[in-house]
């Protein structure tokens, strides 16, 4: 196994020291030197880590479970540092370093005249090595740890603007929701280590009795799972991160540090099947923001906050497949959405740059002239999106709408009706999308359209290379998920099992799933989504006003984003601000500060001051003292 | 010791100590209470404490107390100053005593203490063995350090007696700090009349 | 034996109320701790008696040396006592108030 130490080692190292190197050289190296310095330890990691996948698709290696460092022992309590390779994590840090590495290509290009050019570049790096400790981590502290990086990157990357107050607002609001999830994460493993009394995966998961609680401890790591993974109702983050550079967006919000909820799911799958409250919970949760959110993207004016919603969707659709047990497909979703989502977001990067970071859909249009390349990599990542027979989100999705369908769980006919319903929606808002701006008419100023032009290649080759995957990996991969790639990973009750029963009564092989695509419910859907689209934008564009002027309840309810903010802002913050200011009045200043500190001052100065008659000043009353002291002596040494 | 003779010189202590504590004249207080040493010191020796009891006289009577007769005659002593007031601790304080001795002499009076046989005259260990040689060799022998510290404790005693109390040479002038803070203008300055 | 111990146990409680009693002056008081003192020194000297031991009058030599040497001293600070406030009445002695 010395070979699968070292690349593994690679892997979670290179990253690091790019960002390392490139954050403490950030005034004396140049910016060439950067960029080349954290791209091509990244494409390292990368490579690596494609080894170690195919090392575990060839079947040569085994699952390698191997502690590198403790730092810290306290009592029972033992941190370690250590690897958790598998076929599992193996696939996950392939696809984050692949993305990292695209996006850092990319950055060269978008933030070519940005004067954090170099900051920029250490953290991606940064968060690449954290989301790689994340995923790669076998105990519970690595992944919180890997948690809080990632978190910690994401603020800094919202607000890599720093000098903007939106950008501000955005990345503290990301990061205190962030935070809420963090608090309920650290009480799960809190309660994990009452119980288990070890931290690392393989012994807690030999652990598990029926008596465990684990309902309690499932609750509050979803809780964490909830915030990174932007459900509701935790997700008020993601539309505002947008805030941040658009590289990032596709990096940390859409394909990778989001994920890492439904990674964790999935990784603790043994705790998560135990509890059919939890698993009913979290379908509920992940089928409402399937739906609702698809709703709110279908309102937006801002083409990144399109896509954004779009990730909240699909991320909802991840959550689904959680909560009916079908992890593998959970995951495949993962990966596929990584790469669709990425190119999404990058293309609509392109189209920002050539638009002078103009961000409004309704200014653009008929990009498809002067932006071929955008425009071919952003339809083939539409119809990956919406599930075109073929693509390889057609694969994923489908499959967990199939699975659905089969799921017998408590809530498995609401995930089954939401993610179907979410078909048509996720098809309406995209190709609104497509049309606003890569067809119709030409909105953009004049000054604009003189300079409109196709982004330059270092900018053009990531959306090509990210295009292919967004099709080819869908094939290639379902055979694996269906039948048992991930079997050593992620445990399944056989009762709950709706992958396995799909692939035993109705799936015959990829091309054959292609074929009887044609023919779903969901293709229908789509089709029907994608005609009103063409309906509403191209042939009539007045519908939407229209709309809007007759069910204005309707659409002020969308525009305020269901009124989460709202609550949060007017609600629930002034009552966490009431509590606050309680606790600092009343329990710091009155009871803390007068009662305990200064009342026991006073209270040794009142004692003091009745002890002091005691010096009279006197010289019989000291010897009268004395001579009773002696006697009480005598007394307990003669009787006592 | 003859019971007699025991008993005597027993009730002379007895009755001198009293006296010491009874009467006004502080001098009359001094003389009884040599005269309660005398007496305790012929006790000492009928219980063949002979060195020990020469060594009261001379050293304690001799040297102690006329050093508190010299004070005594010292200071002007108005003795008639006997502020007779009765203080309300007086009777607790008599209460305290009583309770003290009577405590005590329960303890003593078991019957442990009481051997069967007369005290007699012992000679501790050898015949014809003088007291002063015998307690010189248990003192030179096992108690050699704490006789130098008796020393040193005597030195600290003259050295600290006279630091205390030596003012210097008669006739030099010096400042009595006590008397300049405690002086009041009341007693230097007297308004006669205010033209 | 039991009389010579009620011997030295009443100069111990003469010497304790004289502590008590006393209202006049410090050298009463100086006094009475003296007869204290010579009745533990007696009481040694009768139990060195009556265990045989000759111990117990080196003890009282050495206790008759501490006592002169505090005796000394006590009077030496009563002079200055004195010296300052001009009386050795015991109530005149309070500065020590608190």
């Amino acid at each position: 196994m010395q070979e699968l130490f070292w690349l593994a080692n690679t892997v979670v190292a290179a990253p690091l020291v790019g960002a390392v190197i490139s954050g403490v050289g950030l005034k004396f190296l140049s910016r060439i030197v950067t960029h080349w310095l954290t791209t091509t330890l990244v494409a390292l990691s990368f490579f690596c880590s494609l080894a170690i996948l195919i090392g575990y698709i060839n079947g040569r290696y085994a699952t390698y479970d191997h502690n590198l460092y403790t730092w810290a022992q306290a009592g029972n309590l033992t941190l370690t540092v250590g690897f958790l390779i598998d076929r599992l994590s193996a696939v996950m840090i392939t696809v984050v370093t692949f993305v990292s590495w695209m996006v850092h290509i990319y950055s060269i290009g978008y933030m070519a005249d940005d004067p954090g050019y170099k900051r920029f570049f250490c953290y991606i790096s940064l968060f690449t090595f954290a989301m790689l400790m994340l995923v790669m981590a076998n105990n519970f502290m690595q992944l919180f740890f890997g948690w809080e990086g990632v978190g910690l990157v994401s603020y800094l990357l919202i607000g890599f603007w720093f000098k903007k107050s939106s950008a501000i607002f955005a990345n503290l609001k990301a990061f205190l929701v962030n935070r809420v999830g963090d608090f309920g994460y650290l009480l799960g493993i809190a309660v994990i280590f009452y119980y288990f009394n070890t931290l690392h995966y393989a012994d807690v998961f030999t652990q598990i009795k029926p008596a465990t609680p684990t309902t309690l401890i499932c609750i509050l790591l979803f809780i964490g799972a909830m915030a990174k993974s932007a459900q509701i109702p935790l997700h008020v983050w993601l539309p505002d991160s947008m805030e941040g550079p658009t590289p990032i967006s596709a990096l940390i919000h859409a394909a990778t540090m989001v994920t890492a909820g439904v990674y964790m799911v999935a990784r603790m799958s043994p705790l998560f099947e135990n509890s059919v409250l939890v698993l009913s919970l979290i379908t509920i949760i992940g089928a409402a923001t399937c739906f609702f959110m698809g709703i709110l993207g279908v309102v937006q004016k801002d083409i990144k906050r399109i896509v954004a919603y779009s990730t909240l969707s699909q991320l909802g659709y991840m959550v689904v497949a959680l909560g009916i047990s079908a992890y593998s497909a959970a995951i495949f979703h993962l990966v596929t959405h990584a790469f669709f989502k990425a190119l999404l977001f990058l293309g609509a990067g392109s189209a920002i740059i050539a638009m002078h970071h103009d961000q409004d859909i309704f200014n653009m249009g008929n990009l498809r002239k002067y932006m071929p390349i955008t425009f071919v990599t952003m339809l083939i990542g539409s119809l990956a999106l919406i599930g075109f027979p073929g693509t390889a989100g057609f694969y994923s999705k489908d499959l967990i709408i199939e699975a659905a369908k089969y799921s017998s769980a408590p809530a498995g006919e609401i995930a089954y009706y939401a993610t179907l319903f979410s078909v048509f929606v996720t098809a309406l808002y995209t190709f609104r999308l497509i049309f606003l701006v890569f067809f119709t008419n030409e909105r953009m100023g004049n000054s604009v359209r003189e300079h409109l032009h196709e982004c330059k290649p270092v900018v053009t080759w990531p959306l090509i290379a990210l295009a292919v995957p967004s099709v080819l990996v869908g094939m290639f991969m379902i055979n694996g998920i269906l039948h048992d790639f991930f079997a050593d990973s992620i445990k399944v009750l056989p009762q709950n099992n709706v992958l396995a029963e799909f692939a035993q009564q109705q799936y015959t092989g990829p091309f054959s799933m292609l074929l009887h695509g044609f023919i779903s419910m969901p293709f229908l859907l789509m089709l029907l989504g994608v005609a009103t689209a063409w309906l509403c934008y191209v042939k009539y564009p007045n519908i939407p006003s229209v709309l809007t002027k007759r069910a204005y309840i309707v659409r002020t309810i969308l525009i305020n984003k269901y009124g989460f903010d709202l609550l949060y802002e007017k609600i629930i913050m002034p009552c966490v601000r009431w509590c606050g200011y309680g606790l600092w009045k009343i329990a710091d200043v009155l009871l803390i500060d007068r009662l305990v500190v200064n009342g026991t001052a006073y209270s040794i100065a009142g004692v003091a001051r009745y002890l002091r008659v005691l010096q009279s000043g006197y010289l019989y009353h000291y010897v009268f003292t004395m001579i009773a002291g002696l006697l009480v002596l005598l007394l307990y040494l003669f009787y006592g | 010791m003859p019971d007699i003779l025991f008993m005597i010189f027993a009730s002379i202590a007895v009755l001198s100590a009293l006296t010491v504590v009874l009467v006004k004249n502080p001098v009359y207080a001094v003389l009884s209470l040599i005269a309660c040493f005398i007496a305790t010191s012929l006790v000492w020796l009928g219980l063949d404490a002979e060195f020990l009891a020469w060594t009261l006289i001379l050293v304690y009577v001799g040297a102690v107390l006329v050093l508190f007769l010299f004070i005594v005659m010292m200071l002007d002593i108005r003795f008639a100053t006997m502020r007779a007031r009765f203080s309300r601790w007086l009777p607790v304080g008599i209460a305290i005593t009583a309770a003290l001795v009577a405590m005590l002499l329960a303890f003593i009076a078991k019957d442990k203490f009481i051997p069967n046989a007369d005290v007699a005259i012992l000679a501790y260990g050898k015949d014809n063995v003088r007291n002063a040689e015998l307690l010189g060799n248990h003192i030179f022998t096992n108690y050699l350090a704490q006789f130098e510290v008796a020393g040193v404790i005597l030195l600290v005693a003259i050295i600290a007696a006279i630091g205390l109390i030596y003012r210097g040479p008669r006739n030099r002038r010096q400042q009595n700090v006590h008397k300049q803070i405690s002086a009041d203008p009341r007693d230097r300055v007297r308004l006669v009349s205010g033209e | 034996m039991l009389q010579y111990l009620v011997f030295s146990l009443s100069l111990f409680g003469i010497g304790i109320a004289g502590l008590f009693i006393n209202r006049k002056n410090i050298i009463l008081l100086l006094m009475c701790i003296e007869l204290i003192l010579l009745s533990a020194n007696t009481n040694f000297v009768i139990f060195a008696k009556y265990w045989g031991d000759i111990g117990g009058q080196a003890f009282v030599f050495f206790v008759m040396t501490v006592a002169a040497a505090e005796a000394a001293i006590g009077l030496a600070l009563l002079v200055l006592v004195f010296r300052s406030i001009k009386s050795i009445n015991v109530e005149d002695i309070n500065q020590l108030k608190g």
